[in-house]
């Protein structure tokens, strides 16, 4: 069976998922994470939590954020609803005694936060972000997807496997300071005179590797090379949201955050097509 | 700032062409493409198919590192593969890029510097087998993963294109061979026989994935060969795919080693020649079709996998040049084949130790010596299961025509019981064997006449007794040959002197390679979890 063939495979994929029940982080959720419970549960948050915590899982004056870079002590469905009905011993998180419903809704925004982007994918067409991710975004360009696309910047074929909802729409939004480890642009002048600029993917003091703006691998000993120039920022834009409409960003965001390699049976598709 | 970065891009990417055209590269490197016609006929420095070209003769036509100054090879960089246990994998070189792999994994390297371009790893990483390596083509590296499937990669950056089902997993299959490229299609092969999961050989489109054809080595009923297994017992007969294979472009054909039957050590439940095990199958390259067969061991008591990579040489044959496949056989004797036909010319022993046969009939079929055969107690058979030669593979030098090879002496003590078969992965060996405590296995090179077998030399490895090294062979007369022991070790290839040697430290399993790049000659070998690569002292690169 063959699978994951260019980009119709990503769409029939994507189509395949919208089709399927709640996925298996809400498992313990009776009351599922649909996107009327997530909602609900966003909207019971800021009501009744938000005298600790900030305004959208933000961190807040005495309570952490719901959602950052770090490591969870309270990773499932269940532990979350008690930390949020018994309070957790000795902290300032009280027992809440809500109505078990609100509870549980609570629960599912919060898991929200911190899934996948395939688990709780944007609402938007999805073809429509499919062309403007091949189009108007310009993001295949630099990004490539199942052997499509461009070279100097990440794989997306797995991205909604990958990453959050929010660090997806964080990439694209908001500057990083340094550009990430092995997609620093650099530009080399060799000693014959060439200038080749791209992506270093590997440097010591006797060699370096990078991808050239053309797609092309480059190789370079430290004797061939006249100078090196470092791009201080990252290749990546950060003004999608300005760039775009709202209704064209929600539709990338639609299109990116399914973009996955998970459930592999269900992606077999037709070769060599496009969306 | 994307658009002002494509501009740049295209901008740059005119002045490249331009620069490519006129010839202007003028320092550094840049990684290309492999085309089929560079698998015929591979440029000197590239090392582009598991045996560098389609008959396998794993000859380098580089020149640089001699007899003369061999004496100086010195180790250039050594990368440390992480998490590596044996290597077993025989690096591809293009244009400067070693592709490198392990089970679930391939590290691109810069081939000069050893510094890692990238990695790509399988998830879930299912650990299964060894990886003996990659094929080339195009825009893309192509591997077999432990859970039986064939990925195709972007060579330049690791991103996965495509991947298809060999067989499957939950059954019980890998894929340890190196993936074999020819035009527009990538064969692929499965293990394990020893489970009684028949094996079989798949072509797939090189560009979708697509499985263009599919060779079962056990035939189904209504196939030739079917009656050579005693009732059902071709359901669970084995014959895996576990090595690559050699190709003839001008026949069109194939040419696969297939492993042992199924139960390994009873024949009682196969009665039969049990075909296509244990033998050298040639199939068109178009359609997969059976061409010819040659079965080196009919109906297999010692799990002697006939796997072994054969080697395609045209030479004069009793006065006649003859397009000629030669075959060292894990079962102690050496084979010349006519490869248009099949047709058996010559067959001798290669090793001093064997007793499970007097020799080979007209037709090259063994004579069997009664009461070598597995029992209950136990019975003493040479060589033992592992094999007087085994996955390592041999080379061959033009300018020499002779056959060079990792030889085993040694004996062993096989057993048999019954056993059932048992779905989903799992040994149907029907018991096994110990190496012989009296005839401890002893490692040697050995060159062989090409068309006679006729020892003209042997290298003894003092003290290895574990499964050695494959070889290769350069154009300025030497073999490199690796050990258990570590050691590296430049022979003459006329004498079997050594000439150079280097300890990596670590136990030599896989097959070595030379390449070149901007004119400096290397050597590359795996070595425990290490690619160790060698290289003159450094001098002026040339542009």
């Amino acid at each position: 069976m063959t699978w994951c063939r260019r980009g119709l495979g990503i769409l029939v994929s994507v189509v395949l998922l919208l089709g399927l029940p709640s996925l298996a982080w809400g498992a313990e959720n009776p009351l599922g994470s649909g996107a009327e419970v997530i909602a609900e549960g966003h909207a019971l948050f800021n009501k009744l939590c938000t005298v600790c915590h900030g305004v959208d899982g933000a961190p807040g004056d005495r309570g952490p954020a719901m959602a950052a870079q770090r490591r969870y002590l309270r990773q499932t469905d269940t532990e979350l609803f008690q930390a949020i009905q018994e309070g957790i011993p000795d902290s300032e998180m009280p027992p809440m005694g809500l109505p078990e419903d609100d509870a549980w809704r609570i629960v599912a925004w919060i898991r929200s936060l911190r899934a996948k982007a395939i688990d709780v994918p944007a609402d938007g067409d999805i073809q429509q972000g499919s062309n403007i991710f091949w189009g108007k975004g310009e993001c295949g360009r630099c990004h490539v997807i199942s052997g499509r696309g461009g070279l100097l910047g990440p794989d997306l074929t797995n991205l909604g496997a990958q990453m959050s909802l929010n660090r997806i729409q964080e990439a694209m939004t908001v500057e990083k300071p340094h550009p990430p480890l092995g997609y620093r642009p650099v530009t080399v002048t060799t000693k014959g005179g060439r200038t080749i600029s791209g992506v270093s993917k590997n440097e010591h003091n006797f060699s370096l590797q990078m991808i050239g703006d053309d797609d092309r691998l480059y190789l370079f000993s430290s004797e061939e090379i006249d100078k090196i120039v470092y791009g201080e920022k990252s290749l990546m834009p950060t003004d999608y949201d300005r760039r775009l409409s709202e209704s064209e960003f929600r539709d990338l965001l639609a299109f990116l955050s399914r973009l996955s390699l998970r459930r592999r049976e269900s992606s077999s598709v037709e070769p060599n097509q496009t969306p | 700032m994307i658009a002002e970065m494509s501009n740049r891009a295209a901008s740059i990417g005119r002045v490249l062409r331009c620069a490519v055209v006129a010839g202007l590269l003028a320092g550094g490197l840049s990684a290309g493409e492999v085309t089929y016609e560079q698998l015929l006929d591979p440029p000197p420095e590239n090392w582009l198919t598991y045996g560098r070209t389609y008959d396998s003769q794993r000859h380098s036509p580089l020149d640089q590192i001699t007899k003369e100054n061999v004496s100086q090879l010195a180790p250039a960089w050594i990368f440390p593969m992480p998490g590596a246990r044996r290597l077993e994998s025989v690096p591809i070189v293009v244009d400067g890029v070693m592709y490198v792999s392990q089970p679930n994994e391939i590290y691109a390297l810069d081939a000069r510097a050893g510094r890692q371009i990238w990695k790509w790893r399988r998830e879930p990483a299912r650990q299964r087998g060894n990886n003996r390596g990659v094929a080339v083509l195009g825009n893309l590296v192509y591997v077999s993963t432990p859970d039986a499937h064939l990925v195709a990669l972007d060579a330049r950056t690791g991103s996965m294109v495509w991947e298809s089902e060999i067989a499957s997993s939950e059954d019980g299959y890998w894929s340890p061979a190196a993936p074999f490229a020819i035009d527009g299609r990538i064969i692929a092969g499965n293990a394990a026989g020893d489970y009684g999961l028949n094996g079989w050989l798949d072509a797939f489109d090189a560009t979708t994935g697509e499985r263009l054809w599919r060779f079962y080595t056990i035939p189904r009923p209504g196939e030739p060969g079917n009656e050579t297994w005693a009732g059902d017992s071709w359901k669970t007969g084995g014959g895996a795919t576990w090595l690559s294979g050699s190709f003839d472009p001008e026949l069109n054909l194939l040419y696969w080693g297939i492993g042992n039957p199924a139960p390994d050590f009873d024949g009682e439940p196969r009665r039969g020649d049990n075909l296509y095990t244990e033998s050298v199958v040639a199939l068109d390259a178009d359609s997969g079709k059976l061409r010819w067969y040659f079965q080196f061991t009919p109906h297999d008591l010692h799990d002697w996998d006939s796997v072994e990579i054969p080697i395609l040489v045209d030479a004069p044959y009793k006065g006649r040049l003859r397009k000629l496949l030669v075959h060292a056989d894990r079962n102690g004797f050496y084979y010349v084949l006519d490869r248009e036909t099949g047709e058996f010319l010559e067959g001798v022993p290669f090793i001093d130790k064997l007793n499970w046969a007097s020799g080979l009939t007209e037709t090259g079929r063994p004579i069997r010596v009664p009461g070598v055969e597995p029992t209950l107690q136990g019975n003493f058979v040479c060589p033992s299961t592992s094999g007087a030669t085994n996955w390592m593979s041999p080379a061959y030098n033009p300018a020499t025509n002779w056959f060079y090879l990792a030889v085993k002496e040694g004996c062993g003590v096989s057993y048999k019981s019954k056993q059932e078969f048992r779905p989903g992965g799992f040994s149907y060996a029907a018991t096994g064997y110990i190496e012989s405590p009296r005839f401890p296995w002893q490692m040697f090179v050995r060159a062989l006449d090409l068309t006679t077998g006729e020892r003209k030399w042997e290298y003894r490895q003092v003290n290895s007794r574990h499964y050695g090294a494959g070889l290769v062979s350069t154009a300025t007369g030497l073999i490199f040959a690796g050990d258990d022991q570590g050691f590296f070790t430049a022979l003459d290839a006329v004498t079997g002197d050594p000439l150079w040697h280097f300890n990596t430290g670590t136990r030599i399993s896989a097959s070595p390679i030379s390449y070149a790049v901007k004119g400096r000659q290397y050597l590359a070998v795996c070595s425990g979890v290490n690619v160790v690569t060698f290289a003159l002292p450094a001098g002026p690169e040339a542009d």
